[in-house]
């Protein structure tokens, strides 16, 4: 055989090459018994859960699920670009009522999957949130509900004769009683989505809201300056929570407090098995629980984790059967167990709320209570726009750019006209 | 020695039918599956977005022609004016700081002084990190609890500074990245500059009397001019495509203070999901450093071309 290269051979060579990348999708896939799923991920024990969870399914079903794990924002992104080249590369996604309203054309609406009695086991302010207000089309099923309480160091209250705060009025004092000598009595988030999801939900306390009976945005309103006033004042007047949280996210937030630093913070449900563990917490058995603080009313954000169907997937029911084990009993009970996820079937709720004991049973309960009077911003067309809006809005009052009237002034404005263009009044 | 004829690579019975030359076919023809693979990942996107940004394009099905919409809402927005102003402050005072101090040093590491082949091989070492790096080290160098910075500034007694805090000191903090990272480059390109300057003029100067700074006034810096404009031609082109190094510092923040073309376009994109008007702030981008770069050259050029007249 000569080992010269021809020019036929050459073409007859790139040919086949090009031939089997365009092909490889389809070969890959070839498996008329397996689907793919783009999952979340986050700290070490999550590869394990989904590992298991994906083998039991395999057992039970016959069908095989080929998986890549991305943490939240990497996942958010991947599926925002899948989304938009309409790829059919995963038949199922992870995904969370935050952007929910971007997919309400691109996930499979779930409703027919789902019979009313199905639907009647998850929290109702989960499912509400997953709906698109138009067309009532579920656009994924919540899998955990995703809602904070105050976290606080009791050994220091007990210290110093505190009682964690209740009320906006009591935050500031607790703060102003433990800040001092490189501590600080508060952390709160101060850049992007967190300080969105802050500002939301003194929003709400303050008495406020979103948007008003007719959709228009009525988050400028009086109860929306005091709560973005209360919010900066944290920071730049009282002086409780440290300066650097005007770029910190949840990361940040968490940290401050695990470390030591911070005595007071408000946290997602898997700070409660982070902080009790003794390798990611220096806290451990120096905290406690306590609800959320109040104002007018005692609201705060309920979310939730989700499962999706991709809407350009070819396999759709295998698809649903591993959607439905993934928000199943015992993937929700496993959840629980690893990482403290509080379940979104209030059924499964119930069971982990009663077998707890000590702490983790009040904080289950104070988790539940939150979850009951929660809230989620709208589900508007345009509404993922108003918040890349917001995020610059309430950044620039936390930093003293604009007056927080001033801000949010500006946003209400452009928010309407990036709604009405979006098609939210239509 | 004479080169074949072309006829003679003619297989003996076949006609040409190409008017072009059979040497140009086989280039062509080899040169086929680079260009195709080209075409794919690299014209085919591009015109896709350009197209993208005439409509209204996000995940919600349906995406109508809107015209130059999304240009003309961007032109007139806010967050797009802030990020303008950002990008034109970024760019000018990172350019400026990096050419000018990156003519200093490699004049100074060009001289015949001891330790100056290590500070050659130093000098290479920020541009082999990656921005990602750069970004998240300083982030943590200018947290104002734990970093570095402040705890020096503590040590002396002068007050900490809210550089990531602050929007003034945030787009400072973003600019003293930068310019850490890209100033070693551009010594080493104006290293190489001065090293292959021709030393008959410099010689005669030294004779005529002239001090060190009319030899580099009145000598090296026009015969560097070639050097100086690849330098900034580079650094324009990079400095409207910035975007890790701001993302891990500040993610555009706080307000928007570092929000740059790149980082509002990704913005645009990935949290607003609205890829219409991210591909127009995209190609406004473009266009922008296109005219800077038409005028970088354009100008001289034309002053010379009116000299000649």
């Amino acid at each position: 055989m000569s080992a010269n290269l021809s020019r036929r051979k050459f073409l007859a060579a790139s040919a086949a090459v090009t031939a089997g990348s365009l092909a490889a999708p389809w070969i890959a896939r070839a498996d008329a018994n397996e689907i793919t799923a783009l999952l979340i991920t986050g700290g070490p024990l999550y590869p394990k859960y989904w590992e298991k969870i994906v083998q039991d399914f395999t057992a039970k079903t016959g069908v095989k699920v080929r998986y890549d794990l991305l943490e939240f924002t990497p996942l958010t992104a991947k599926v925002v670009t899948l989304s938009a080249a309409r790829s059919s590369q995963y038949d199922v996604y992870s995904t969370h009522t935050a952007q929910i309203d971007s997919y309400f054309n691109h996930f499979a609406p779930l409703n027919s999957y789902f019979s009313d009695s199905e639907l009647a086991e998850f929290y109702p302010v989960a499912v509400k949130y997953l709906r698109d207000p138009k067309t009532g089309n579920l656009a994924a099923i919540p899998r955990n509900m995703d809602s904070r309480v105050q976290y606080y160091r009791s050994d220091i209250y007990q210290e110093k004769g505190l009682k964690p705060a209740e009320t906006w009025e009591e935050l500031v004092d607790v703060g102003l009683k433990l800040t001092g000598n490189g501590h600080y009595g508060l952390v709160v988030p101060g850049q992007g989505d967190p300080a969105q999801r802050t500002f939301s939900d003194l929003l709400w306390q303050a008495g406020g809201d979103w948007v008003d009976q007719a959709n228009k945005p009525a988050f400028n309103s009086e109860a929306g300056i005091k709560a973005l006033t209360f919010y900066r004042d944290l920071i730049q007047k009282h002086k409780i929570v440290p300066p650097d949280a005007v770029g910190y996210q949840w990361n940040e937030n968490s940290t401050e407090f695990s470390s030591g630093t911070v005595y007071a913070n408000f946290d997602w449900p898997g700070a409660f098995a982070t902080l009790s563990n003794p390798e990611t917490s220096r806290v451990v058995g120096k905290w406690s629980t306590a609800p959320y603080v109040r104002d007018k009313a005692a609201i705060s954000c309920a979310i939730s984790h989700a499962m999706a169907l991709n809407g350009q997937s070819g396999r759709k029911d295998a698809a649903v059967e591993f959607i439905k084990y993934t928000v199943g009993p015992e993937a929700q009970r496993l959840q629980f167990d690893q990482f403290t996820n509080f379940p979104s079937s209030q059924a499964i709720a119930k069971e982990v709320i009663s077998a707890a004991k000590g702490p983790q049973a009040v904080w289950l309960q104070q988790l539940e209570t939150t979850i009951a009077n929660g809230k989620e911003w709208p589900k508007l067309a345009g509404f993922s726009k108003v918040c890349t809006l917001m995020f610059s809005a309430i950044e620039q009052a936390l930093t003293d750019q604009a007056s927080p009237a001033d801000s949010l002034n500006q946003a209400a404005t452009e928010a309407e006209e990036i709604m009405r263009r979006a098609g939210a009044y239509d | 020695m004479t080169m074949p004829p072309v006829a003679q690579h003619q297989v003996p019975g076949r006609r040409r039918r190409s008017p072009l030359p059979y040497t140009w076919q086989r280039g062509y023809l080899l040169a086929s599956p680079a260009l195709l693979v080209m075409l794919a990942i690299l014209i085919y996107p591009l015109g896709y977005s350009f197209i993208m940004s005439f409509f209204r394009w996000d995940l919600s099905g349906s995406a109508p022609f809107i015209g130059m919409g999304n240009y003309t809402d961007e032109l007139f927005g806010r967050q797009f004016n802030q990020a303008l102003r950002n990008q034109a402050i970024f760019s000018i005072i990172s350019i400026t700081i990096e050419v000018v101090a990156g003519m200093a040093i490699a004049v100074l590491v060009n001289g015949k002084l001891r330790g100056m082949r290590l500070a050659r091989t130093l000098l290479l070492v920020p541009p082999m990190i990656a921005p990602a790096v750069v970004g998240l080290n300083f982030r943590w160098l200018f947290n104002t609890q734990y970093g570095l910075v402040d705890a020096l500034l503590r040590m002396f007694n002068l007050p900490d500074i809210p550089w990531l805090n602050d929007p003034t000191w945030a787009l400072v903090s973003v600019i003293v990245a930068d310019v850490w990272q890209n100033t070693p480059l551009m010594v080493l390109l104006f290293l190489a500059g001065l090293q292959s300057l021709p030393q008959e003029p410099l010689e005669a100067a030294t004779v005529d009397g002239a001090t060190p700074w009319q030899r580099f006034w009145h000598i090296v810096l026009p015969l560097m001019r070639p050097v100086i404009m690849i330098a900034l031609m580079l650094r324009i082109i990079d400095t409207f495509r910035t975007f890790d190094v701001v993302w891990l510092m500040t993610q555009g923040g706080p307000g928007g203070a570092t929000n740059l073309l790149t980082v509002y376009s990704y913005l645009l994109a990935f949290q607003a999901v609205d890829f219409g008007h991210a591909a127009a702030v995209s190609y406004i981008a473009l266009g922008m450093s296109l005219f800077v770069l038409g005028l970088l050259y354009g100008v001289p050029w034309l002053i010379a071309k009116r000299r000649a007249i």
